[in-house]
């Protein structure tokens, strides 16, 4: 181990865990007015009228018509309206906000708004949409020629449900207009996202914009943009406010039911097969991407470069497409895309293995890419490819063979045990060329005058570490202690723009420009003076240039790679499970801190587990998210935490900070399908859904009775 | 604000219960949820009657202001009603909320509930001016249907112990914490002299009210190990014919098949 992975006391441990730490529901809201936000009852209508009530002194509307720019919030593209103006698309879509000093008064004022509507048909099922957002199509390899010369052609549909980012701090912002300025703070993962969405809103040059990112209780891609549309709500209510800030922090249910989650996907590969071996692959991933496109391009992009998995399969037929429905739109949640495909494909070559009476495992192997390979877009693996030392690793750990043999034997008594495994990759940084073309990331370091440094970035630590981690990559180029390095939660007025805090990417790429101008800063320090260094973002020289609009290049510099096995043990009576254990072994190149990155890997496979079992979330036939608490959305507790056994398998990335590469989404992506081999060997009978549910097991158990 | 009245006697909170609407407050995890700004709340959780454990003879009185970690921590507590409190909602709820309130409450997904009913408990019904003790299979008209009085209060649990010793119990939630039952079966069996002396089971999650049918359970009592097996069938079905589980978060069918499968491996882990 590298001495900088050497873990540390994290740097906001203190002021957390002593309840110090303020978070936007912290502030004083004597001077403050509150705002309550008014939701389509449907999922498609028209806005005929609208009734307001006669209203006390010190309370005031705010609909589209106060919007000062642009009633478009700008994520990628800017279809989402600030305030609906014609249509709601949505049940939960904001249609007004009502604002004024006392919640409960907003409540029972919020009652007597009178809408007209004229309902439209809605489209609630994905299957029966007609709108693709996006469409992509590409592939590689001879696909006629294959599907001509196979010996057997496999063809299968693999579904995957919504998941809640479920953070424990609900959304919330307060906003404030003052001489020409509009300052908005709170809890956020991106505030130069929500820097220039608020100056399109509210038609404000950029420097008349302050965005300013307060301790986030947990983010998880669910901050990343959806504080982009709250910021605009509540900006423009403060912008009619004048000098008054506004507040909107938002109950557990309106968040679970009208914030972003993570696509449900349908996926349906086929795969054609010859002397046992996947020659061709025709992969089509249909993502529900809501109301709105959002982030649905880029979640969708990742998803379908992941296609085919880890392996190297030389044609290759990939349609994605994100299609419009009127539910709530879905956003970025850890994996971003990832784990819908490395679900379909992992139990794609599961299914094709037992059919061809092989041992999954030995069949995934004999198809890995190896570095040199060519990735789905053409682009290459330019590192070593790790798994077969990781699969060894957890080979060893869970004693898997061992298991394998003896679950596959005839199994009595009322439990049934499995053992599974799955191998993944997550592609580090941003998809493509956007952090090159789009995000063109800055950071500087400012030293003072005492010698002490601050780093300036607008990387938010959502609570995976990454105040600590960067301080203690600059601490360490500059040989100081590390509490004489300091990061603030960003503030744009202070800090460039060194991109969101997504994708995996702050730490590799962020880290890596502080630890070049730390060097920098290094050669040019002079004793008793304050001086600043800056670094701007350079793609690596490896890199083979992607282009978006026929995905070919590199989509990612390179990966992070992760192999798990999870053992099951079903109660046939119930079909409940329990997972017996969890073994795997992750790289995500060095390590920054030991500590974090074990609870990033811990905390991401539970996320994965859940996904794949308990988290069930589905929109009625009208529409509407009714799994709105947690008594009624399921994620785990401590008692649902199996037995882990974590090791990193460490690849150093050159062009990372000390060979750091991405490390936060990796865990969760590739837990769901271990967990449903595993159940598969219990149950003897094919998984192709997530969530899969005791009931669901129950009746696998139930057809393997009569089979 | 708060408004609320904290009597120091049980004979106080009466008097209080007979003057005042009030609504009875013991440890507030249900009641706490969705607070009623308008509620006025008569906090019984301090009073020293309601908080009692005492065996008498073959009869446990436990006070219905007994949080369920007093309950989990004492040593007369039946083992089957501590499998049943080890597995509701977590420590600091269980640190808070009573057996009282899990009866006022009037679920069918009440855990310690369940177990009442299996062991065919009464309920101490206290008011100013009377006393009544009735069965809690009477107490529960419907879901959320309470035989209680406008000044009454439920002081206590009177929980025959005779049976208890051999039980199986067996919750199914949706996770393994903080979990509200989907299906949660009870049964107790006692065999004496080769013969089933004694019966009991109970269905929690599947109707408006816990599902006990002594009328059915009482086709094994008195059976050989012989005849309980030829009668298995037949007692099974006539359980098969009783659970008609309400459809919810899961499925009415996976309720059914669940008891039923639990029923028959209540028996079988029983030699029938």
């Amino acid at each position: 181990m590298m001495p900088i992975s050497q873990s540390v006391i994290k740097k906001d441990h203190l002021a957390k865990a002593c309840g110090q730490a303020m978070y936007v529901a912290d502030y004083d809201t004597t001077q403050m007015l509150q705002g309550l936000i008014l939701r389509s009852p449907h999922a498609h209508a028209k806005i005929l009228s609208m009734t307001y009530p006669p209203l006390p002194e010190g309370y005031f509307t705010v609909d589209y018509r106060d919007v000062p720019g642009i009633n478009e919030v700008h994520i990628v593209k800017d279809d989402t309206p600030v305030y609906a103006d014609a249509t709601v698309e949505y049940i939960g879509d904001p249609i007004m906000m009502l604002v004024g000093p006392d919640e409960r008064e907003l409540e029972r004022l919020l009652a007597q708004i009178e809408v007209n509507y004229e309902l439209l048909p809605a489209i609630i099922d994905v299957r029966d949409g007609d709108t693709a957002f996006f469409d992509y199509h590409f592939g590689k390899g001879d696909m006629d020629q294959a599907w001509a010369e196979a010996d057997q052609i496999f063809e299968e549909c693999f579904e995957t449900g919504y998941q809640e980012q479920a953070y424990l701090e609900p959304q919330g912002l307060i906003a404030d207009y003052n001489q020409g300025k509009i300052t908005v703070r709170g809890s956020m993962q991106c505030p130069y996202y929500v820097h220039g969405a608020l100056a399109k809103a509210l038609g404000l040059t950029p420097d008349k914009v302050r965005v300013i990112q307060d301790v986030t209780g947990g983010g998880f891609g669910g901050k990343e943009d959806y504080p982009s549309i709250l910021a605009c709500q509540v900006a423009v209510a403060a912008y009619k406010a004048k000098g008054q800030p506004v507040r909107v922090i938002f109950g557990r249910r309106e968040d679970m039911e009208f914030t972003s989650k993570r696509h449900p996907s349908r996926c349906t590969y086929k795969a054609a097969v010859k002397n046992g071996r996947v020659t061709a692959l025709d992969a089509d991933v249909i993502f529900n991407a809501g109301a709105y496109t959002t982030l649905s391009a880029v979640v969708l992009q990742r998803g379908i470069i992941a296609a085919s998995g880890v392996y190297d399969i030389p044609a290759l037929k990939v349609h994605g497409a994100a299609i419009k429905t009127n539910t709530v739109p879905n956003g970025a949640y850890r994996g971003f895309g990832a784990p819908q495909t490395f679900f379909a494909v992992e139990m794609l070559m599961e299914h094709i293995a037992n059919a061809l009476d092989e041992e999954p495992l030995a069949f995934k192997l004999r198809h890995m890419v190896r570095q040199g390979s060519v990735t789905s877009t053409g682009g290459r693996y330019h590192f070593p490819v790790p798994l077969p030392a990781m699969v060894d690793e957890v080979r060893k750990m869970s004693d898997f063979e061992q298991k394998r043999q003896v679950y596959a034997r005839q199994q009595t008594g009322t439990t049934r045990r499995g053992i599974g495994i799955s191998l993944w990759f997550h592609g580090a940084g941003f998809t493509g060329s956007g952090e090159r073309d789009i995000i063109k990331a800055v950071t500087r370091l400012h030293k003072l005058a005492d010698g002490r440094v601050e780093i300036l970035a607008s990387q938010s630590d959502i609570g995976q570490g990454i105040k600590t981690t960067l301080c203690k990559i600059v601490a360490n180029e500059l040989n100081l202690p590390l509490d004489q390095v300091s990061y603030d939660n960003p503030d744009t007025d202070r800090v460039p723009d060194s991109g969101p805090t997504v994708a995996s990417r702050s730490l590799m790429t962020v880290g890596e420009l502080l630890r070049r101008a730390a060097i920098r800063l290094r050669s040019q320090w002079q004793e008793g003076v304050e001086q600043t260094v800056e670094e701007h973002f350079k793609e690596p020289d490896f890199v083979i240039p992607f282009y978006i609009d026929k995905f070919q290049g590199d989509a990612y510099p390179t990966y992070a790679w992760g192999v798990c096995a999870v053992e099951v043990a079903v109660d046939t009576l119930t079909g409940v499970n329990e997972i017996t254990g969890t073994w795997a072994s992750f790289d995500v190149g060095t390590p920054i801190d030991l500590n974090i990155v074990i609870g990033q890997m811990e905390g991401g496979l539970l996320q994965g587990l859940g996904y794949a079992s308990m988290e069930q979330l589905a929109a009625d036939q009208k529409g509407r998210i009714r799994n709105h608490s947690f008594s009624d959305y399921i994620i785990p507790t401590a008692m649902d935490v199996p037995l882990m056994k974590v090791q990193l398998h460490v690849e150093a990335y050159p062009d990372g900070p000390y060979g750091a590469k991405g490390a936060g989404e990796l865990p969760l992506v590739g837990a769901a399908p271990a967990y449903m081999s595993a159940l598969e060997q219990a149950l003897a009978g094919p998984i192709n859904h997530i969530p899969f549910s005791a009931e669901d097991a129950l009746k696998l158990i139930r057809q393997s009775r009569r089979a | 604000m708060v408004n609320g009245f904290s009597p120091a006697t049980l004979q106080e909170a009466l008097e209080i219960r007979a003057r005042h609407s009030v609504t009875p407050y013991a440890g507030g995890t249900d009641l706490m949820i969705n607070p009623d700004p308008d509620a006025v709340y008569l906090f019984v959780n301090h009073i020293p009657e309601m908080k009692q454990i005492e065996q008498r003879g073959d009869q446990l009185h436990l006070g219905a202001a007994c949080t369920y970690t007093q309950l989990l921590e004492h040593p007369l507590t039946p083992a089957i009603l501590k499998a049943a409190i080890d597995l509701i909602a977590a420590p600091a709820i269980r640190n808070e909320g009573t057996i009282g309130g899990n009866i006022a409450n009037g679920s069918a997904k009440a855990d310690s509930v369940l177990i009442f009913f299996v062991a065919d408990a009464s309920l101490k019904l206290n008011s100013q001016s009377a006393e009544r003790i009735i069965p809690i299979r009477d107490f529960y008209r419907e879901r959320k249907q309470l035989d209680l009085r406008p000044d009454e209060l439920i002081t206590e649990i009177i929980l025959p112990t005779k049976w208890l010793d051999h039980y199986y119990y067996k919750k199914v939630g949706a996770r393994k914490a903080l979990a509200i039952s989907r299906v949660v079966f009870a049964g107790l069996l006692t065999w004496q002299d080769d013969v089933i002396a004694h019966c009991a089971t109970a269905f929690g999650a599947v109707s408006g009210v816990v599902l006990r049918c002594p009328e059915l359970d009482a086709l094994l009592i008195g059976k050989t190990r012989s005849e309980a097996q030829a009668a298995k069938a037949g007692y099974l079905a006539a359980f098969g014919d009783m659970i008609a589980p309400i459809q919810g978060r899961v499925s009415a069918e996976y309720r059914k098949e669940v008891c039923l499968n639990l029923l028959t491996d209540f028996l079988t882990s029983n030699g029938i």
